[in-house]
């Protein structure tokens, strides 16, 4: 090997490398943002897969929690009440479960049963398209399909203010 | 020649940075476990704090709020 043809296998290499390290950093889903579409099995074996765009039209919140998250298991048997109060107005709620195995999600379910839509994605595909932020990180998703809230975290008194969101939300369409 | 080894090892270890990944907040499910938090027994450290500021009439800076999960 000449020392050109050296020359241009270390910069063919600087660029793989580069490209490489470039690859993480993508663009977050933010507010104003179109919402990208996602399509994730049930993380209850008997139930089917959960399609966002299925649910154009309606008002969806979308939360990414674990059952390791100890703020995302605050917030989850909230969510459960404003889904009650607030299904027939049509508002549905996904709530994606990242337990990597998921059956660390499903034993949660088992001692708190929530009735909205649970899918499962333990490899993190639809949270790495959201570039999710935190855990946990949750989306308000207006009928047309923009994002109109992101909320990272959840500490006492957010509720309020997500449930304003989406009383608004609501009222608009 | 030199010059050019120099730049090889430079490029080489640049490349190397790739193997660098970032942990993503939903992959942080085993720093989350008991057994990866610094203080074992929460009631115990309180203990062994208070003792130490009793002692060295000094207090803070031995812990960092959260559990590695990006909650907080």
């Amino acid at each position: 090997m000449t020392i050109k043809q050296r020359g241009h296998a270390l910069a063919a290499l600087t660029i793989s490398a580069l490209c490489f390290t470039l690859s993480n950093s993508v663009y977050a889903v933010e507010e104003g943002d179109e919402a990208p579409d996602f399509t994730l099995p049930s993380i209850h074996a008997d139930q089917a897969a959960v399609s966002l765009s299925a649910l154009r039209g309606k008002t969806v919140y979308v939360d990414f929690w674990a059952s390791w998250c100890a703020p995302c298991l605050k917030s989850l048997p909230l969510y459960n009440e404003m889904y009650h109060k607030y299904k027939d107005q049509g508002l549905e709620i996904i709530a994606v479960s990242v337990d990597n195995p998921i059956e660390d999600g499903q034993d949660f379910l088992i001692d708190t049963p929530l009735d909205f839509l649970i899918p499962a994605d333990p490899e993190g595909d639809v949270a790495e398209l959201f570039q999710v932020f935190g855990m946990p990180t949750s989306y308000l998703i207006e009928p047309d399909g923009t994002v109109s809230l992101v909320h990272i975290g959840f500490r006492n008194g957010d509720i309020d203010m997500i449930e304003a969101a989406i009383q608004k939300s609501l009222a608009t369409h | 020649m030199q010059n050019a080894r120099l730049a090889g090892i430079l490029l080489l270890t640049i490349s190397l940075l790739s193997a660098c990944a970032e942990v993503r907040p939903w992959q942080r499910g085993n720093f989350a476990k008991p057994e990866m938090q610094w203080q074992a027994d929460t009631l115990e450290s309180a203990l062994n704090d208070h003792i130490f500021f009793s002692k060295e009439a000094s207090s803070g800076g031995n812990s960092a709020a959260g559990g590695g999960c990006g909650c907080n």
